[in-house]
């Protein structure tokens, strides 16, 4: 089963990009779409677009930076430990929950150290990587999101975004003490 | 919010430096002044140099190269660490004799140690805390010769003060940079995607794909027109996140943010579709969390995949709550208030730049 999955992930990974932009230019072509310029015309608004992002971007990632520099992560860690523990979740895998949302090369760390220590194999091992792969950075996503079109007022659209990662690492951390724990 | 939260995180941030450091001075965490004793080796002397070694062990004034020799437990004693790594490890180090024995107080004799591979994080803490990165440098009090070139040295290392501080300058600056290296790294894959959904779009695939997801958005974006590009940009988003294709995925995302400005009325503020589209990007769901199983199958995993059907799981859980929470938040008068068009004064001007 898992060799199956591994091959399946392997192929999607592989074929996924050249087959979609394969298959959607040769269809344009069938449609009689001038691809070419469709293509260019596309192209010149990505660049746009990305230079847009620029001052939204710097603003959050400057403001994560320094709080992760500050070491106020260990602060939080040690301020929540005893009510996450009330629910089961690993101590070690706090500080996860907590930079999944701000970080993605910072919880990458997180997830590698842990997995370093306690083996990727282990009930805690599988609980980092299940946070990593059950989540996004949201705070990056909605930066880039937003700084995209420009919104300035964004409602709320962080309090859903937090919600939905609390509601995700709870359930990582269901789903794998059941099956793991 | 995104205000509060960005706020927060800086203040926060600058007060807990701020008191780590006060605390460090206080308590005197990096030991500033106080002498570390250990082993050094020292390599140059094994040939016909040695004899120049006077019988006390005073070495003659010169340059050497040499081995320090610390115990991790000797190490985590030192600087009082709740590390339980008790094994030896090396550095190179460089001696600087300017004459004088070792240890009068006229003396200047220095050592730099070379950090490597084996020196522990609180030395390279320090070390980046001192500005020099890559090495320590410090005072010989005392060094004396033992047999076999192999002798205890007592030194201190210079003063470090104030590492949050340091630190936290360190990371502004770098994430700035850090912060154009992303965004420019985009523009490249940003033009091949929107690229790419432009011929998408005129060639009616989009507009296919839509349809054939109608049910599902109208109930999700009640405020997008069903044929509206913004449709078709934000499902081929959100399918290339679950297919783990990140890279296509945020120049897709960004289109969608886009499309879906173009039925804003008040520019500026987020509407309910972006809400409810943010809520589910950020849940990510994705059936291949690619990066996560890398990192594993590089550790050694005996089974890298056994998260896939755990992280659906998961992130099944984020992209329920946060479309539930986004749908009900909307409600809200306090997020409604803010979609008026009336009152200018509401959230003030918004898009006053130009460029």
């Amino acid at each position: 089963m898992g060799e199956i999955l591994k091959t399946v992930i392997n192929l999607v990974a592989v074929f996924a990009i050249p087959f979609i932009i394969g298959s959607f230019v040769l269809y344009g072509i069938f449609k009689k779409v001038r691809v070419y310029e469709t293509f260019v015309e596309g192209a010149k608004e990505g660049f746009n677009t990305a230079v847009r992002i620029i001052p939204y971007l710097v603003a959050m990632l400057v403001a994560i930076g320094i709080f992760r520099a500050s070491g106020a992560m260990d602060l939080l860690v040690a301020v929540l430990d005893p009510v996450t523990r009330l629910i089961g979740m690993p101590g070690e895998a706090l500080p996860m929950a907590l930079m999944r949302p701000l970080s993605g090369s910072g919880s990458i760390g997180i997830m590698t150290d842990i997995m370093k220590v306690h083996g990727p194999d282990s009930f805690i091992g599988i609980l980092v990587s299940t946070m990593y792969g059950s989540s996004e950075t949201t705070f990056y996503v909605l930066a880039v999101y937003f700084g995209a079109v420009a919104v300035k007022n964004t409602r709320h659209a962080v309090l859903a975004g937090i919600i939905a990662d609390i509601a995700g690492a709870l359930g990582a951390l269901f789903i794998v003490k059941v099956l793991f724990g | 919010m995104l205000n509060y939260i960005w706020l927060g995180l800086i203040v926060i941030a600058i007060l807990v430096g701020v008191g780590y450091d006060i605390r460090d001075e206080v308590v005197n965490t990096y030991q500033n002044g106080q002498e570390l004793t250990a082993e050094i080796a020292v390599m140059s002397l094994a040939g016909s140099a040695a004899s120049a070694v006077s019988p006390d062990g005073v070495l003659p004034p010169g340059k050497y190269q040499g081995m320090l020799k610390i115990s991790g437990r000797r190490f985590s004693e030192f600087y009082r660490l709740k590390s339980a790594d008790t094994s030896l490890f090396l550095q190179p180090v460089a001696l600087s004799i300017s004459g004088g024995s070792a240890g009068s107080p006229s003396s200047q004799n220095t050592l730099i140690i070379t950090l490597n591979d084996a020196t522990p994080q609180f030395w390279r803490d320090m070390a980046q805390a001192a500005g020099t990165k890559t090495t320590l440098t410090g005072l010989l009090k005392s060094f004396r010769i033992g047999p076999a070139g192999v002798s205890l040295a007592s030194f201190t290392l210079s003063p470090v003060s104030f590492v949050k501080m340091r630190k936290i300058t360190q990371a502004a600056v770098d994430y700035a940079g850090t912060a154009v290296t992303i965004s420019l790294g985009l523009i490249g894959i940003m033009a091949l995607w929107i690229g790419i959904m432009k011929i998408a779009e005129e060639a009616g695939i989009i507009r296919f794909i839509t349809k054939l997801v109608t049910p599902l958005t109208r109930r999700l974006f009640p405020d997008v027109p069903s044929d509206h590009p913004a449709i078709g940009a934000m499902i081929m988003n959100i399918s290339a996140n679950m297919l783990g294709l990140s890279n296509a995925a945020t120049p897709l995302g960004l289109k969608a943010m886009e499309d879906l400005d173009t039925l804003n009325q008040k520019k500026g503020v987020a509407t309910n579709a972006m809400v409810t589209f943010l809520a589910i990007n950020t849940a990510g769901l994705t059936f291949i969390p690619a990066t996560a199983i890398a990192i594993r199958v590089s550790l050694g995993s005996a089974s890298p995949t056994v998260i896939v059907g755990t992280s659906i799981i998961g992130a099944a859980c984020a992209t329920v709550a946060g479309i539930t929470a986004a749908k009900l938040l909307e409600k809200l008068p306090v997020y409604r208030r803010a979609l008026e068009l009336d009152p200018p004064k509401d959230s003030g001007s918004t898009d006053q730049k130009g460029a």
